[in-house]
C-alpha cells in the first residue's frame, strides 16, 4: 500500500536548540550542503596559530580572518536571555554576557573559524563556528554555525568542502536610500478595533 | 470520518520547547488540541479530497488565464491597473509556486465544497507538515494507535522536493525569507520554511517585511544592504501593490515566493469567476460579485469582502436579512456573496478541512475545529490519521 505521509524526517534537524532569532541572520557566504560541482575546500582553525601554521605566508590573512569571524560572531551569534538557557545549549562556562542598546543577553564563545580561498586573489571566506559542551544538546561535539547548520562529522573533522553561496551574480548595491516601504497595512489593519489578534497575516 | 479521543502525549508541551513550536498556545487559549483526532478512510482522503483538490487547482488555473484574456476582469478583481504588467509577467514567465491550501467543508459523506482558495500566504503549515506527522509516529510507536494508521500529510517531503525545483529554475542557493514583526505564528511559519529549504541546499536569510529597505540602483534590500534577489514572504500581495514600496516592484526584479499572479487566486473575487466558468461543478457552491447577484432575496448566503483574513467581515443573508458575523477592517474593496454551507458538526464543534497543495500537488490536510460557525485564528488545530 502507498504510504500518504513522509516517509522520512529528519528529526535531528528540527530540533530547535536555539530561539528562532529575530535578527537579519546571514553571514559571510559559505554553505556546506548543495549539490553544485564548485564545491572549495574549507578549513576551520581554533586558533589563529592553527592557521598561521598552514599559511607561513599569510601570517596577515589568517590575522584578518580571525578578525573577521569574531566581528560576525559579535552581530550573528546566538542569543539566549539567560545565562542557563545559554549554557543548556553550549555547556557550562561557554557563554559570555553582551550589553546592547535593548538590554543584555548570553551569547557562546566562537569555538573556531571556518576559512576557505585563503590565498586565492578574489575575497577569502571567514566566518564563526561554535561547538556544545552540552550534555544535552544535539550540538555536542560538533560544528555549527551561527544560524544553526551542522556540519556532519565531529570536531575532530577540520577539513570541508563548501561551496560560495552566490551562484548568479547579485546585482550591487551600495546604499539603501530609503527603508520601511512595505508594512503599513499592517498598522493600519492591527490598529482597528479592540481584536486581541495583534499580528499574523497568514490566511 | 470520525471523531474520537485519544490520551494525550504527557511529553507533548516538552517536546514542543525543543522543536521550537511556539505557538500551541495563543492569546491563552489552546491551539493545537491532541485530546482528540478525525478519523478518515482511504477512500475518504482520495476520492473525496485528494482528487478534488488537484482538479479544483487546474480550474483556478484556468481561471487565471481567463484573467489576463479579459481585464475586465483584473478590474472586478480590484488589481491596481500599475500593476497589471507585473502579474501578467509573472504567469507568462511561470513563476514557481510553493504552495496553496483550500478551505473544504467535508462531513465524511457529501461531495466536499470549496470554501475559499489560501494560495498567497496559507499558515498552519507547521502544525500540518512536521507537528501532526510527529504525533502519529510517536502515538504509534507507543501503542495508542494502530501500526497501520496513517496520515495524508507528504507536505514537508514536497516542500524540500519544491525548494529544490525552485533554486534549479531560479539558478540560486540563497534566498530571503520575510514575515511582519510580532507575530509568533508567522515567524514559526517562515522558520519551517527556512529549514525546509535548508534541507534542499537552500541558504536562507531572514529579514521582517516592515525592514526591507531600497536601494539606490532600485533593488530591494536586507539589513545589510545586500540585494534581496530571491523572497519568500509571508505578506499578502493585496497590501504590497497598494503599500509605498509597490511602485518598485517592477523594476526592483525580485523573484517573489509565492509570485505575483497567486494574487488573482487569494482574492475572493475569484468565487464567483469559478462559478461562471464552472456552474454546478459538484465541489464549487454558487457564488456572485455582491453588485451582480440575481436573488439575494431568498435563500442563506454568506457576504465577505474582496479580501480578508482570519474570518474577518463576514456576514449571513438570510432571505434578505443581513447579520453580521463578525466585524474587522475590511471590505473597502467589495464584496462577494456564496452560497450558505453549513460546516459538518462533531462533538458540539464546527470543523473545517484545509486541504494542502505544493505546486499543484494535493499533499495533506490540516483539521481546524472552532466553537462558532466561522474559523478564525482561535479555532483549535487537531490531528488526523487514516486508518
Amino acid at each position: 500500500m502507498t504510504q500518504k505521509r513522509s516517509r522520512h524526517i529528519d528529526l535531528f534537524k528540527m530540533r530547535k536548540g536555539f530561539m528562532l532569532k529575530p535578527l537579519a541572520v546571514g553571514i559571510a557566504g559559505i554553505m556546506s550542503s548543495g549539490c553544485a560541482d564548485d564545491r572549495q575546500d574549507a578549513q576551520i582553525y581554533t586558533s589563529v596559530d592553527d592557521c598561521k601554521r598552514d599559511y607561513p605566508d599569510a601570517v596577515e590573512k589568517c590575522e584578518a580572518a580571525y578578525q573577521t569571524a569574531l566581528d560576525e560572531a559579535a552581530r550573528t551569534s546566538p542569543r539566549f536571555s539567560t545565562e542557563s538557557d545559554c549554557e543548556y545549549e553550549f555547556g557550562a562556562n561557554q557563554c559570555r554576557e553582551m550589553n546592547s542598546g535593548s538590554g543584555s543577553f548570553f551569547m557562546p564563545f566562537m569555538a573556531g573559524y571556518m576559512v576557505s580561498q585563503l590565498l586565492s586573489p578574489r575575497p577569502y571566506y571567514s566566518q564563526p563556528i561554535y561547538t556544545s559542551y552540552s550534555p544535552y544538546s544535539p550540538f555536542r561535539s560538533r560544528w555549527i554555525t551561527a544560524d544553526g547548520y551542522v556540519f556532519d562529522g565531529d570536531i575532530r573533522k577540520r577539513n570541508y568542502k563548501v561551496s560560495p553561496s552566490v551562484y548568479k551574480p547579485k546585482p550591487t548595491v551600495t546604499r539603501t536610500v530609503n527603508r520601511g516601504g512595505f508594512g503599513s497595512s499592517v498598522r493600519a489593519k492591527s490598529s482597528w478595533g479592540s481584536s486581541s489578534r495583534s499580528g499574523g497575516w497568514g490566511g | 470520518m470520525l471523531r474520537i479521543p485519544i490520551k494525550q502525549r504527557l511529553d507533548w508541551q516538552q517536546q514542543a520547547a525543543e522543536y521550537g513550536f511556539q505557538f500551541h498556545t495563543m492569546y491563552g487559549e489552546p491551539y493545537w488540541d491532541e485530546s482528540a483526532y478525525y478519523q478518515f478512510s482511504l477512500q475518504q482522503i482520495e476520492n473525496d479530497i485528494e482528487d478534488p483538490t488537484a482538479e479544483l487547482h487546474q480550474m483556478c488555473l484556468q481561471a487565471v488565464e481567463k484573467i489576463h484574456a479579459d481585464e475586465q476582469w483584473l478590474q472586478k478583481f480590484r488589481i491596481p491597473e500599475q500593476h497589471w504588467d507585473l502579474i501578467y509577467h509573472s504567469w507568462r514567465d511561470e513563476e514557481p509556486s510553493l504552495y496553496s491550501r483550500l478551505d473544504l467543508v467535508y462531513d465524511g459523506k457529501s461531495t466536499a465544497k470549496l470554501l475559499e482558495n489560501n494560495a498567497d500566504t496559507p499558515t498552519s503549515l507547521y502544525e500540518s507538515g512536521f507537528w501532526q506527522w510527529l504525533w502519529l509516529e510517536q502515538q504509534v510507536d507507543r501503542g495508542n494507535l494502530p501500526r497501520h494508521a496513517d496520515q495524508f500529510n507528504s507536505v514537508q517531503e514536497k516542500l524540500v522536493n519544491r525548494f529544490s525545483e525552485i533554486a534549479a529554475y531560479y539558478q540560486i542557493n540563497q534566498m530571503h525569507f520575510a514575515c511582519c514583526q510580532d507575530t509568533d505564528e508567522d515567524r514559526g511559519t517562515v522558520q519551517y520554511l527556512q529549514d525546509c529549504a535548508e534541507a534542499a541546499g537552500i541558504r536562507s536569510d531572514f529579514i521582517f517585511i516592515e525592514d526591507i529597505g531600497l536601494g539606490d540602483t532600485g533593488v530591494f534590500t536586507d539589513l545589510k544592504d545586500n540585494p534581496i534577489t530571491d523572497c519568500f514572504k509571508l505578506y499578502p500581495w493585496e497590501f504590497m501593490l497598494r503599500e509605498a514600496f509597490g511602485d518598485a516592484l517592477s523594476e526592483a526584479g525580485t523573484h517573489w515566493i509565492e509570485p505575483p499572479w497567486k494574487a488573482l487566486l487569494s482574492n475572493k473575487a475569484l468565487l464567483p469567476l469559478l462559478w461562471q466558468m464552472f456552474p454546478d461543478h459538484p465541489n464549487l457552491l454558487p457564488s456572485w460579485f455582491a453588485e451582480d447577484t440575481p436573488a439575494l432575496s431568498t435563500g442563506k448566503w454568506i457576504k465577505k469582502p474582496l479580501f480578508s483574513r482570519e474570518g474577518a467581515n463576514i456576514s449571513l443573508i438570510d432571505n434578505g436579512k443581513q447579520t453580521d458575523l463578525s466585524d474587522g477592517p475590511y471590505g473597502e474593496e467589495g464584496f462577494i456573496v456564496q452560497a450558505y454551507q453549513a460546516l459538518p458538526q462533531f462533538a458540539e464543534n464546527y470543523t473545517l478541512i484545509g486541504s494542502w497543495l505544493i505546486d499543484d500537488m494535493p499533499a495533506g490536510i490540516s483539521v481546524r475545529e472552532d466553537s462558532s460557525m466561522i474559523t478564525q485564528d482561535l479555532s483549535r488545530y487537531l490531528p488526523h490519521i487514516i486508518a
